[in-house]
């Protein structure tokens, strides 16, 4: 086996098979998720009251009522008791037999004025399908397949002109997709990254940089490291995605919101061909800190020259979501370290010409192949500079390495 | 044809010129000893020869030609600074170093076996490194160095940190290896090791040359600087001798520079002292050591 593959599958299971990595690594992303999607239902759930609504309908309205259409899952439906009069609602309600009465008078049709009586507050869920049914009782007349398009509302699609991207407005969550994949790209970047500079690190710290460079090439060395670390942080992204896409998948059939889930091609292109060399560049980076201090605790003081602009996108979402098409955005979504995000957070807004993803990819590609020249130069410069930082200056100074 | 070749070899760090025009050779099978006190210039040159540091003029030939890659696997190098990948098994850690030699894994653990077992550290060898001693890990450094059977192997200050019984053991793996026809260069400034194993010398201090060649014919070179004598006589004041240091049962005559051991020979027997023995005495390697870096010596 090629000595390059050797130092990458050494750096790949020493931090892979490894308990830390799978309690750390793997399961830590995924267990916020379940613990936000948890406290998520948890609120939810604790705002769900299925006590009945009391109603006292002068107006006639809705005299024979229609029910409603039933609420989306994990909403309930709750029950509409008629009174006839105030008195009794209002004893209903104290009793707690209801949470609240409506009352609809005479000339509600032509006012729409109506009152509602609660004693705690009334939340947003009984509230709306207190709404819903009235309006199904207004529009029980009209044709029941109109009725029903009134009352859950019109779902409007943005289409591209050329219809090769469409966003709706109920599947809005499409637009976060690339966002949030962009953040765990970011965090999986970042952990590649700080198992690399560590490698580097340690590897000075134990002093076995002599003796592995006597085997290997530093360019060996160094690229087969960067290769090793980088395939450690997209198996954590590829488990992260498995234990995201298996939940939607067996609960797509369950739960209607998660069926309009899809990501799209150019998402998809965005992953391979723009995330994939900045994730490289990135770690390239990181190996060229390594490289130039003596301890990792000097390393970590540096990331931050990596991770601002790397987090430049962010700071700018509403620029760059307000015109996604804009100078500052293409130009963002050229400059290497703030391309990632910029591309990612355009696509769920945007049809990114092919030249700007191309010419993206290429200005990262480039880069990363010119941080990863600039990792094995610093790293030889520094690899036996034993408590004495490498110099910046001295990695481009023309000095032979 | 020389196993090492190093050519008028000069090497800066900033202003610190810490090689400066080296030049020596290192025959096939031959056991050498590169010396010098610390921060003469033993390991920047060593570091050179092995490519880690590129020259700023001379060149290095080793093994027929320059450094390459592929010659990496022919060449054993155990650094000064040693150094162990800490958090992993130590039979895990000889498993990577090997294959990087280009062993494969069936001859890595048959090898290492075989060395886990002389060294005794067969038990040890799923502990994580750290877990070892100073001393084990020192033992399995040699492991590592040895296991792809280098025909060149390059030893800084092997003897470090090792108690006498793994000292001696170090040394019998040496003389073993030399026997075996393997080129060693054993870099050190624990000078009665290096007189005892090695054949040639270079000595370097402040990154110059100066002494290289026959460790017989340097010491021949350095002798007659004193004089062993053994008699019942009081010896008298004699021309030519700086100073008298009773030696266990005989008296050493320390000579003044530019006189010859013959005239004090023929002082004594015209002085009617009657001699039971007179000996040009050899110097050690390590009072040539002292006597050069100290700037009494000639520089080769």
């Amino acid at each position: 086996m090629n000595k390059l593959w050797l130092v990458a599958w050494h750096e790949y299971q020493r931090h892979v098979f490894t308990r830390r990595f799978v309690l750390v690594g793997l399961l830590s992303v995924p267990l916020v998720i379940l613990v936000l999607v948890g406290l998520i239902f948890l609120i939810f759930s604790l705002d769900i009251d299925t006590t009945p609504l009391g109603y006292v309908d002068s107006s006639g309205l809705l005299a024979n009522p229609v029910a409603a259409p039933a609420p989306e899952w994990p909403d309930k439906p709750v029950p509409m008791l008629p009174f006839a009069n105030e008195a009794d609602a209002r004893s209903a309600l104290e009793r707690g037999s209801i949470q609240a009465y409506y009352v609809l008078p005479v000339d509600y049709l032509s006012t729409g004025g109506l009152r509602v009586v609660h004693l705690d507050s009334l939340k947003a869920s009984p509230r709306a399908q207190f709404y819903d049914f009235l309006t199904a009782n207004l529009l029980r007349s009209t044709d029941p397949s109109i009725a029903n398009r009134l009352v859950k509302g019109a779902e409007i699609i943005i289409q591209s002109p050329d219809g090769t991207r469409s966003i709706s407005s109920k599947n809005w969550f499409n637009v976060l997709i690339p966002i949030v994949a962009g953040i765990a790209f970011i965090i999986a970047m970042f952990s590649t990254g700080g198992y690399l500079m560590q490698a580097v690190v340690e590897e000075k710290e134990n002093r076995t940089m002599e003796v592995i460079i006597t085997s290997v090439s530093p360019n060996q060395l160094i690229t087969g490291k960067i290769i090793g670390d980088t395939a450690v942080g997209l198996s954590q992204i590829v488990l992260w995605l498995v234990f995201i896409v298996v939940p939607i998948l067996v609960f797509r059939n369950s739960l209607t919101f998660l069926q309009g889930i899809q990501v799209g091609v150019q998402t998809l292109l965005l992953l391979v061909f723009v995330m994939f060399p900045a994730f490289i560049l990135v770690s390239a980076l990181m190996a060229a800190i390594g490289a130039t201090v003596s301890e990792a605790r000097e390393g970590q003081q540096m990331v931050g020259m990596i991770s601002l602009p790397i987090w430049i996108p962010y700071m700018l979402t509403s620029s760059l979501m307000s015109n996604p098409n804009s100078p500052l955005a293409v130009g963002l979504s050229l400059f290497p370290l703030t391309a990632p995000l910029t591309m990612l957070m355009r696509d769920g807004l945007t049809i990114l010409p092919a030249w700007q993803i191309a010419l993206s990819s290429a200005i990262l590609v480039l880069t990363a192949v010119a941080a990863i020249w600039m990792a094995g130069r610093a790293f030889r410069l520094g690899m036996l500079r034993y408590g004495k930082r490498l110099k910046w200056r001295e990695i481009f100074a023309r000095q032979k390495a | 044809m020389s196993a090492v070749d190093l050519s008028h070899i000069t090497k800066s760090f900033g202003p610190v010129k810490a090689v400066d025009d080296v030049s020596f050779s290192v025959e096939k099978g031959e056991l050498f000893g590169l010396l010098g006190p610390n921060g003469a210039g033993k390991t920047t040159s060593l570091r050179v020869m092995l490519d880690i540091f590129k020259p700023e003029s001379g060149s290095v030939s080793l093994l027929g030609g320059p450094m390459t890659e592929s010659k990496k696997d022919r060449i054993g190098y155990m650094p000064e600074e040693r150094g162990l990948y800490q958090d992993i098994p130590l039979d895990r850690c000889l498993a990577y170093l090997g294959s990087l030699k280009g062993l494969s894994s069936a001859e890595v653990k048959q090898r290492s076996a075989t060395y886990l077992e002389r060294f005794d550290l067969t038990a040890y060898k799923t502990k994580k490194v750290k877990e070892l001693s100073k001393g084990m890990q020192q033992k399995a450094q040699v492991i590592a160095t040895l296991l792809h059977q280098p025909e060149l192997l390059i030893v800084d200050e092997p003897f470090g940190g090792l108690d006498p019984v793994n000292t001696q053991m170090v040394k019998d793996l040496l003389l073993e290896q030399h026997q075996k026809g393997v080129t060693i260069i054993l870099c050190s400034h624990q000078m009665h090791q290096v007189e005892e194993l090695c054949d040639r010398i270079v000595l370097i201090d402040h990154g110059k040359v100066m002494l290289y060649g026959n460790l017989q014919d340097i010491r021949r070179q350095f002798s007659g600087h004193s004089v062993t004598v053994r008699t019942g006589d009081r010896i008298p004041t004699l021309p030519g001798v700086e100073r008298i240091e009773p030696l266990n049962g005989t008296v050493k005559l320390h000579l003044l520079p530019g006189t010859a051991p013959q005239e004090i020979l023929r002082a004594l027997v015209a002085g009617n002292v009657n001699l039971d023995q007179f000996e040009i005495s050899m110097p050690t390697l390590d009072e040539i050591f002292i006597r050069v870096v100290q700037g009494k010596g000639e520089v080769a």
